[in-house]
């Protein structure tokens, strides 16, 4: 008998801001927060676009973090992040002792620390191999992004670094689900993280696949990406262990879907057939009725082949009914945070079933007409809500769909 | 907090066919071979630095698979989609119509993306974006060796990386056999690989980390450090009612894994203990009925140290009971794949093999336990295997011949 599981606790770091109330609000009005990045540059990428964190003084954190030079930066937001989400929980972020065994912490990316490569390699072009020293291969290590959240906090149960491109955020959130639901801990932490990195900026714009100006997604005149830097966390408690705390249940993780396309390195499958299986799958291993979602937060990159592939998937799972499913991307609002994105999707989900409105699409000015879709623009919408589905696709095609409802 | 597992936690996944690339072999019986009559792949190695290593000689992975793009993916994804064949060929999948839908791959990766990731990164800083291959790009992502390999079979019921270091295999068994057993894919390969790349062994060896060429022990009371090793493995993992649905049968089963953490070595003994406590609970095994244990020790004080006290008190009256043996001590330290490592050598002396010897241990720094110095049959009983990362992260799995291992 699996257990059931609730969100106690979100925390999320991004261009939005630095609280809940200030990402709920900014995404709520509509308007976009990708602009001119100034902290971070590219060669031979005179400008570059989009939602750039800045992370504020009084989070304890080192002083450099914003600037171009700072190398662990994608670690310490997503501590403040995990710090963030305990006590929006209200639980100690640092209980004497530690937390133990029974908390955990699966934690998503898409690149990790890779401005430690960065740093390397132009250590490299002046010192050759000598510039490799002894700490390099401890900085690069992705999974220290989770075990010094772990450290910090005290965590001794399973503490996994989950590397599925940007659907990593919605994985990470999966396997937290299966470790509270099947006993093996309490609680979990769970979500993702990222920051700008020069290999994505330079590769997307290398593949044209950059926006030019603003991302906009399932617009007739979308034209690309645009990125965002963030972390997303979540505290997944089980029902029960909550019930006896006197914790806040934000919401309920219903269950998860998983799939991959296997169709190109890059590209999506253009039918969506990836999406549909695992939409199907999170449907079919909880028992949900399609008829229960109510609002899909969508992956909703900005690009042709994203847009497209995603609303055929969602067609083909919800028949007519596609088309009245309140629908949204909050990509063209923070950007695309990669292996954060699904885990900050979820938290959207979390707010607006919490809040009974959905988020709308920013920079949504006309929806292409061939989607025929019921997509939330300009400002939230009130609706009634009792689940979302939080969709989520990554580099290499592996998609992952996750299942929120309200609370129990 | 309870935190304790409950006997599902893990359910019963049946080991149906195994890869295995290592310098001693290519595959299973072969490396158990080797490894049983004592020979080890570990040798001096030249450059970047002098050190100890087991390198492959001549590693050539057309001659195992032939996939689209091989010639443009790096050593790791190579190694691992030549593991990936061999394990369906063994579990009799290739060409026997599993659907697409069906296949998973959950691969163990924490560094088997970084060598692109460097070349790439290096040629926009040294080249400009605008001169680099841009085909590099996608394949410089960590999730980039696991997705090629999943594209390469198909494999569309699921496409994950684990980056735990030296623990992400042993998850991975772990996370594999949940995917089998909530019927979310029918077979999933569990794949590792590791290859060796000039920042890699520079920096660990800069750090102090790696034995003198002619100084690598494991266990011993003169162990200074690893050596490197270069191997891929992978597992197909079913349920048992698939696996005998198709005529299949199991290897043998994964009956229990347990992942937990640690903050700093100094933890690791209690944090490996928990998670060895945890899988054999899972697997309803007492520790008197372990016929092996094969440990993740790499020839690191502080991890062998670890190791042997959270052995000796998982074990407790019955630490003289289980044969103890280290394959890194013939295959080197391989980090993503040296969790599946063991686990294949658990499966190879489960299946009639004698267990091998620690090459090289002659005085153990921790008495107590049944190290073997020589091989020995240990019969068929359920084998404990252990691996841990330097970040904290712990690993144990408990292999069985049967699905109740007791």
């Amino acid at each position: 008998m699996k257990r059931r599981v609730v969100v106690t606790g979100c925390g999320a770091l991004t261009a939005a801001g630095n609280t809940l109330d200030g990402l709920w609000q900014a995404l709520l009005s509509g308007r976009t927060l990708v602009g001119k990045v100034t902290n971070f540059a590219c060669p031979e990428l005179d400008s570059l676009s989009g939602a750039e964190l800045v992370v504020p003084e009084s989070y304890d954190l080192p002083a450099s973090i914003n600037g171009d030079a700072f190398r662990a930066r994608c670690c310490h937001i997503a501590l403040a992040a995990a710090r963030q989400a305990l006590v929006h929980a209200n639980l100690p972020v640092q209980p004497e002792g530690g937390w133990g065994e029974g908390a955990g912490l699966v934690l998503g990316t898409t690149m990790g620390e890779e401005r430690q490569v960065g740093d390397l390699s132009e250590r490299w072009t002046k010192q050759g191999a000598d510039s490799v020293d002894g700490g390099f291969l401890g900085r690069a290590d992705n999974h220290k992004l989770a075990a010094g959240i772990a450290a910090a906090l005290g965590l001794g149960g399973p503490v996994w670094l989950n590397a599925t491109a940007c659907s990593s955020g919605n994985t990470a959130l999966a396997w937290a689900f299966d470790f509270v639901a099947d006993g093996t801990a309490d609680l979990m932490l769970a979500g993702g993280a990222d920051t700008f990195t020069r290999a994505l900026f330079c590769g997307f714009a290398r593949m044209s696949a950059l926006s030019k100006s603003v991302c906009k997604p399932f617009d007739k005149n979308r034209d690309g990406v645009s990125f965002g830097e963030g972390a997303g966390i979540l505290v997944l408690e089980e029902l029960a262990h909550a019930r006896r705390r006197g914790a806040r249940i934000l919401a309920e993780v219903v269950g998860y879907g998983l799939s991959n396309d296997a169709y190109h390195v890059t590209a999506p499958e253009p039918n969506g057939a990836g999406f549909v299986r695992a939409i199907e799958q999170a449907l079919a291993t909880t028992g949900a009725s399609p008829d229960t979602i109510g609002y899909v937060c969508a992956h909703g990159t900005g690009t042709q082949y994203n847009d497209q592939g995603e609303v055929r998937a969602l067609k083909t799972v919800f028949g007519e009914r596609a088309i009245t499913i309140p629908t949204s991307s909050i990509k063209s609002a923070i950007g695309h945070t990669n292996g954060a994105a699904a885990a900050i999707g979820a938290i959207a989900c979390v707010l607006a079933l919490l809040h009974q409105t959905v988020p709308p699409t920013a920079n949504l000015a006309e929806p292409d007409p061939e989607f025929g879709m019921d997509f939330v623009m300009n400002a939230g919408r009130p609706v009634e809500l009792s689940a979302c589905l939080n969709m989520s696709a990554g580099f290499g095609g592996a998609n992952a769909c996750l299942l929120l409802a309200r609370a129990p | 907090m309870s935190g304790q597992p409950t006997a599902t936690a893990t359910a019963t996944a049946a080991v149906t066919g195994v890869g295995i690339l290592t310098p001693l072999g290519d595959n299973l019986a072969l490396v158990a071979e080797a490894l049983a009559a004592g020979r080890s792949a570990v040798a001096p190695l030249a450059t970047p630095v002098p050190c100890a290593a087991a390198r492959f000689a001549d590693f050539d992975a057309t001659r195992y698979a032939n996939v689209r793009g091989m010639r443009i993916y790096n050593r790791t994804t190579r190694l691992g989609i030549c593991a990936t064949r061999l394990a369906l060929a063994d579990a009799g999948l290739i060409d026997a119509g599993l659907p697409p839908e069906q296949l998973g791959v959950v691969m163990a990766g924490s560094f088997g993306h970084l060598d692109t990731l460097i070349e790439y990164d290096r040629s926009l800083v040294t080249n400009g974006p605008s001169r680099t291959n841009p085909a590099l790009m996608p394949l410089a992502i960590p999730s980039a060796p696991g997705a090629v390999i999943a594209l390469s079979f198909s494999a569309k019921a699921c496409s994950i990386t684990l980056a735990e270091g030296g623990a992400s295999s042993l998850d991975g068994l772990g996370l594999g056999a949940r995917l089998v057993r909530d019927g979310r894919a029918a077979a999933v390969v569990v794949v590792a690989a590791f290859g060796l790349f000039d920042e890699l062994v520079l920096s660990l060896s800069r750090q102090g980390q790696l034995a003198p060429a002619d100084g690598f022990r494991i266990f011993d009371e003169r162990s200074q450090g690893m050596a490197l090793g270069e191997a891929a493995v992978a597992f197909v993992l079913e349920s048992p009612a698939h696996a005998t649905a198709r005529g299949r049968q199991p290897l043998a089963f994964v009956a229990g894994q347990a992942s937990t953490f640690a903050a700093g070595t100094d933890g690791m003994e209690t944090s490996l203990a928990r998670a060895c406590r945890q899988a054999l609970a899972q697997a309803a095994t007492e520790p008197a009925d372990l016929g092996l244990v094969a440990s993740g020790a790499n020839g690191l004080p502080s991890t062998d140290g670890a190791e042997a006290r959270a052995l000796l008190a998982v074990l407790g009256a019955a630490a003289q009971k289980p044969a103890i043996t280290a394959v890194k001590s013939a295959l080197g330290e391989t980090i993503d794949a040296s969790g599946l490592l063991a686990a294949a050598c658990a499966l190879a002396t489960m299946g009639g093999s004698p267990a091998p010897p620690i090459a090289g241990l002659e005085r153990p720094a921790l008495p107590g336990l049944r190290y073997l110095t020589r091989p020995e049959p240990v019969g068929g009983g359920p084998a404990l295997v252990t691996a841990t990362s330097q970040t904290g992260a712990c690993s144990a799995l408990v292999l069985a011949r049967n699905a109740h291992a007791s």
